[in-house]
């Protein structure tokens, strides 16, 4: 390794040390699944927006919502997007949102088998 | 930068990076002057499903950082005195809430080698907790703010290694 260029493999080395624990690996794998299903969805209606030609501020008019509140929505910007305005976005963009159960496939790779729901956009 | 938009055909998937693959960022962890790494030293004192979360989230900025990544509902861009700032925000036992202050390392090949980086970075600064409906201190953030300019500062980063 050149010597000026930093060790930065500290956090994938601690992540897989912690990932020994059972807790901390189910934990982690929940985490990530509902991460990843955030960011779909809110992806998902981003493109949906830009394959009609939409502007933010113009879907943010139909919603009667403030444009920032919509930009904020489809960046880093808003922490916890709620389900109303989602729902509403959806619905302006002729879209709706459905709980679509895992498959049994997908069920047995979550290592959960429980039967929480998702809620991907479905368009 | 990555692109804007991923395919929209493409599915929600784990951010778990699958075994060997290396995100497009690293993670770093700031470690202080004193040899302290304030960042580990609050992980290490999460709850560790909190531990864990703050991980899956590091892990899923690093794979699409900002804009590309929404957040996931996670992670937000900071305003104001704390502008240039990405939180973690995660909720523990009895509502508590735990913080971890991040920035962004980017910019020309030059210049993240002058900082010692193989390339753009997720610098892990501090972390704080407080409980719930409260709110923390001008000083709890300046705290935070200096961290950062110290780790600013150093040409290359100091990073916690081990």
């Amino acid at each position: 390794m050149d010597p000026k260029v930093l060790d930065v493999g500290l956090h994938e080395r601690r992540r897989a040390r912690r990932m020994q624990d059972q807790e901390y690996r189910e934990a982690y794998e929940q985490a990530s699944r509902e991460l990843a299903q955030t960011d779909a969805l809110i992806r998902e209606l981003d493109s949906l927006r830009v394959d009609l030609g939409i502007s933010k501020a113009e879907l943010a008019r139909r919603v009667n919502r403030n444009a920032s509140s919509v930009r904020r929505l489809f960046t880093a910007d808003q922490p916890r997007p709620e389900l109303p305005l989602i729902v509403a976005l959806a619905d302006a963009l002729g879209a709706e949102l459905r709980v679509v159960p895992r498959t049994p496939e997908a069920q047995s790779t979550t290592g959960g088998g429980s039967d929480r729901r998702r809620v991907p956009a479905n368009t | 930068m990555p692109p804007r938009h991923r395919d929209k055909h493409e599915t929600a998937r784990s951010a778990a990076p699958a075994e060997g693959r290396q995100n497009p960022w690293a993670v770093i962890y700031f470690r202080a002057s004193d040899g302290a790494v304030p960042s580990l030293a609050f992980l290490n004192e999460c709850p560790s499903t909190l531990d864990a979360q703050f991980t899956a989230v590091l892990d899923a900025v690093a794979a699409a950082p900002p804009p590309q990544f929404s957040g996931g509902g996670k992670w937000e861009a900071m305003h104001g005195s704390m502008s240039g700032f990405y939180e973690i925000r995660l909720s523990g036992p009895r509502r508590e809430q735990f913080r971890l202050f991040c920035l962004l390392e980017n910019g020309s090949t030059e210049e993240l080698a002058s900082r010692g980086l193989p390339g753009p970075a997720i610098a892990v600064i501090t972390g704080m907790r407080k409980p719930w409906r409260t709110a923390f201190s001008d000083r709890d953030y300046q705290y935070v703010r200096s961290l950062a300019r110290e780790h600013r500062c150093n040409y290359p980063r100091s990073i916690a290694t081990l």
